[in-house]
């Protein structure tokens, strides 16, 4: 495939950028904190319509939306709601978001965005049931990783939601490609981050930059950060589940390397919320342990690329040797 | 193992037994979540408890109030505290280790008297002053100016990375005296009064979300000629000592702690798994779980080696670097193993175990703090360097032109 962007897909993303420039400013009151939802501009985004792109233009273009929000310090919702919602509901069906997608097997536990959230899309293995959640329902739990979390305050009653028959799976590849484009804008915003941090930096008389052993580690942290967004790009314009497990495996598989790098470049400030740094890396971090984590996600690709053979296979391959 | 440390086996049984009887059982209940002051309190006790009973100050002289153990028996007792999961003694440590390290060699007769009892009383707390915001890991470039008005000094300046200085009345400090001289040379040591008109303090937060750490801002802040430790512009020379004082034996009681801390993993490890059975019968899980296991054996014996050689009169070359590197990436594993045992559920904050080791169970706190250990104290890309250039004698890394 050619990942060189459309005019019409460069339109939109220099439309977005401008945006997100204008107005996803971190306060000033807020340097310090674990995470920052920008609920205003998570308005803008709405009522500029990049929620509509799914539908309008396409789930690639979508990830593109989803990667550059990514990028910011702060956070806006577009995974779940630009992304894995319009991909999973019926095209007439309208989602209110922000939305938290939540694994059923753990409804008890804490949840990445449920306190932001208004609609939660709950993966029940088969089903999938879309609950909207009610002002109150829901008591945030304190994390040091850069999203907001929450839990139900009192297990939800699933009823008062609207079941999907069978649409378990087909959630689970498009969090996988959210989970990869969020990583992708991310990533590449803490190394870059990280890469002006290093020119800046003097010790013995030069930049930190300068050592070959933080240059070497500084380029494979970059060619993680790009291979997840080609990763995350392809799996959202062919729509196969397995590369969307690639997509998800590749960049949970990587995390750790990413981060130990960035925050050890950064010295002691790495150890230190007083930076920006975390609010990239941390949202990264969060993403590792999703939808089963690199194990589930390995063992997809394991499964749908190298199914048991046959009989049939078993018989031919035994001859053939 | 050599016959001197066989010969003190009944000296260990005698630790061992007095910490049984001494130790409070329920200290880690106590201390999970515990307040600031209530850990003060809890650091003062337990320092003064082991005073009481003789090994709060193993390496210190008799004369002074220490116990003056030799090295062996220091190993010994070092291991024991490790394997008892006793408290770290984390606010006396710069007190404890920096400070005689210091005085004895380079301190007038005043500055010992007035400061050594009162470190073992309990009552003296201290910090250290060394680090600034442009002088971590190359700290002879730091720049905190001290001039000389008389007999006193004037100092301006920032120093970083203080740790427990909100707690600490005194504070290591070194300060360039003679701009014209540049690195190592116009360096001075000064003892300083924390409680000086100009010292503001700024704790830094962290990621693990505590904030152990402190900025020292001095503003026109005097300090006594008599204060100073050592020689004016001798000061590099001074802090050599300091840094060099605890020879091994920290690392020591850490191998030890972590040793014992694989057995909380473990024991970890023995949850039920998202898709039925254990975490351990997992192959993936089983394979770190051994790769950490052979590895905290492995740092044993380096630091073995390195104890062995001061024990016979030598000095460590390379091996201090060789085992900070090996150690704090082993513990950077080994903690991100627990947070991949401990599962999402793990990453919500928790209550800390104050005084605790590295390895608390609180996975992703410990996890978080391991990053430090990677870069204090000289980071892991400054380790390998003096590693390649004096251990392996290979070339520098090539000096652009014009750079200091």
């Amino acid at each position: 495939m050619d990942f060189h962007l459309t005019e019409d897909q460069q339109a939109l993303v220099s439309a977005l950028q401008s945006i997100l420039q204008d107005h996803g400013e971190l306060p000033q009151g807020e340097r310090l904190s674990y995470a920052y939802h920008h609920s205003g501009l998570q308005a803008l985004l709405k009522a500029s319509g990049f929620f509509d792109a799914a539908r309008e233009m396409g789930a690639l273009e979508a990830a593109l939306i989803v990667i550059e929000a990514a990028r910011l310090p702060v956070l806006v919702e577009t995974g779940a709601s630009a992304l894995v919602a319009p991909m999973l509901l019926p095209a007439n069906e309208g989602v209110d978001g922000p939305v938290a997608l939540i694994a059923g097997r753990d409804l008890d536990k804490a949840h990445r965005n449920l306190p932001i959230a208004t609609t939660a899309l709950i993966d029940l293995g088969d089903d999938v049931v879309v609950l909207p959640v009610a002002a109150g329902a829901i008591e945030t739990v304190k994390s040091v990783l850069a999203f907001p979390y929450g839990r139900f305050r009192r297990a939800p009653d699933l009823g008062a939601g609207r079941r999907i028959a069978g649409a378990g799976p087909k959630l689970r590849q498009w969090w996988r490609v959210a989970i990869a484009a969020e990583a992708a804008g991310a990533a590449d915003s803490a190394v870059n981050f990280t890469v002006e941090y290093v020119k800046q930096r003097h010790v013995f008389g030069r930049a930190v930059g300068s050592f070959q052993s933080v240059q070497h580690r500084l380029v494979q942290c970059h060619a993680i950060a790009r291979a997840t967004y080609y990763m995350a790009l392809r799996a959202a314009w062919s729509g196969e589940s397995v590369h969307a497990d690639m997509a998800a495996c590749y960049v949970q598989q990587n995390v750790g390397r990413l981060l130990f790098d960035l925050h050890q470049f950064h010295g002691g400030m790495g150890v230190t919320t007083e930076h920006l740094l975390h609010f990239w890396t941390y949202r990264v971090r969060a993403l590792q342990a999703e939808v089963g984590g690199v194990n589930d996600a390995a063992r997809s690709v394991a499964t749908k690329l190298w199914p048991a053979p046959t009989v049939a296979q078993q018989g031919r391959l035994v001859q053939a040797r | 193992m050599l016959q001197e440390l066989k010969d003190l086996e009944p000296f260990r049984a005698d630790v061992r037994a007095w910490l049984a009887a001494n130790l409070p059982a329920d200290w880690q209940d106590k201390m999970r979540g515990a307040s600031e002051d209530e850990h003060v309190a809890f650091q003062k006790f337990w320092f003064r408890r082991m005073m009481e009973g003789g090994f709060g100050a193993p390496h210190w002289p008799k004369a002074w109030g220490g116990g003056g153990f030799s090295f062996a028996q220091q190993i010994v007792l070092y291991e024991e505290i490790a394997r008892a999961g006793a408290p770290r003694l984390i606010l006396y440590f710069i007190a404890l280790h920096h400070v005689p390290a210091t005085l004895l060699e380079w301190g007038t007769e005043e500055q010992r008297r007035r400061h050594l009892p009162a470190v073992l009383s309990g009552e003296e707390i201290w910090c250290q002053g060394f680090s600034e915001p442009n002088a971590g890991s190359d700290l002879a470039s730091l720049r905190t100016r001290a001039e000389r008005r008389g007999d006193r000094f004037v100092v301006n300046g920032q120093k970083t990375w203080s740790s427990n200085a909100h707690h600490a009345h005194f504070c290591l400090l070194l300060t360039r005296t003679d701009p014209k001289s540049s690195k190592t040379r116009g360096i001075t040591y000064f003892i300083l009064d924390l409680k000086t008109p100009g010292v503001t303090l700024r704790p830094i937060k962290q990621i693990t979300g505590a904030s152990h750490f402190n900025e020292i801002f001095l503003d026109d802040v005097e300090i006594p000629a008599e204060n100073i430790v050592g020689q004016e512009n001798n000061g590099w020379a001074v802090a050599q000592s300091t840094l060099s004082s605890e020879r091994g034996l920290t690392i020591l009681e850490l191998a030890e702690r972590m040793r014992v801390g694989f057995e909380l993993l473990l024991s970890d490890a023995q949850s039920p798994a998202p898709a039925g059975g254990r975490l351990i019968d997992d192959d993936e899980i089983r394979r770190r779980l051994v790769d950490v296991h052979v590895r905290i054996q492995a740092l044993r014996f380096l630091v073995n080696e390195m104890l062995m050689q001061v024990l016979r009169g030598g000095k460590a070359g390379v091996e201090p670097s060789i085992i900070k590197i090996y150690y704090s990436e082993l513990l950077r594993d080994f903690t991100a193993l627990g947070v991949t045992i401990g599962g999402a559920g793990a990453q919500h904050l928790q209550a800390v175990l104050m005084g605790g080791g590295n390895e608390t169970g609180y996975w992703m706190q410990d996890y978080l703090y391991s990053w430090a250990w990677t870069i204090s104290g000289g980071s892991t890309e400054i380790q390998k360097n003096i590693v390649a250039e004096r251990g392996l004698r290979l070339p520098r890394e090539p000096q652009p032109a014009g750079a200091g």
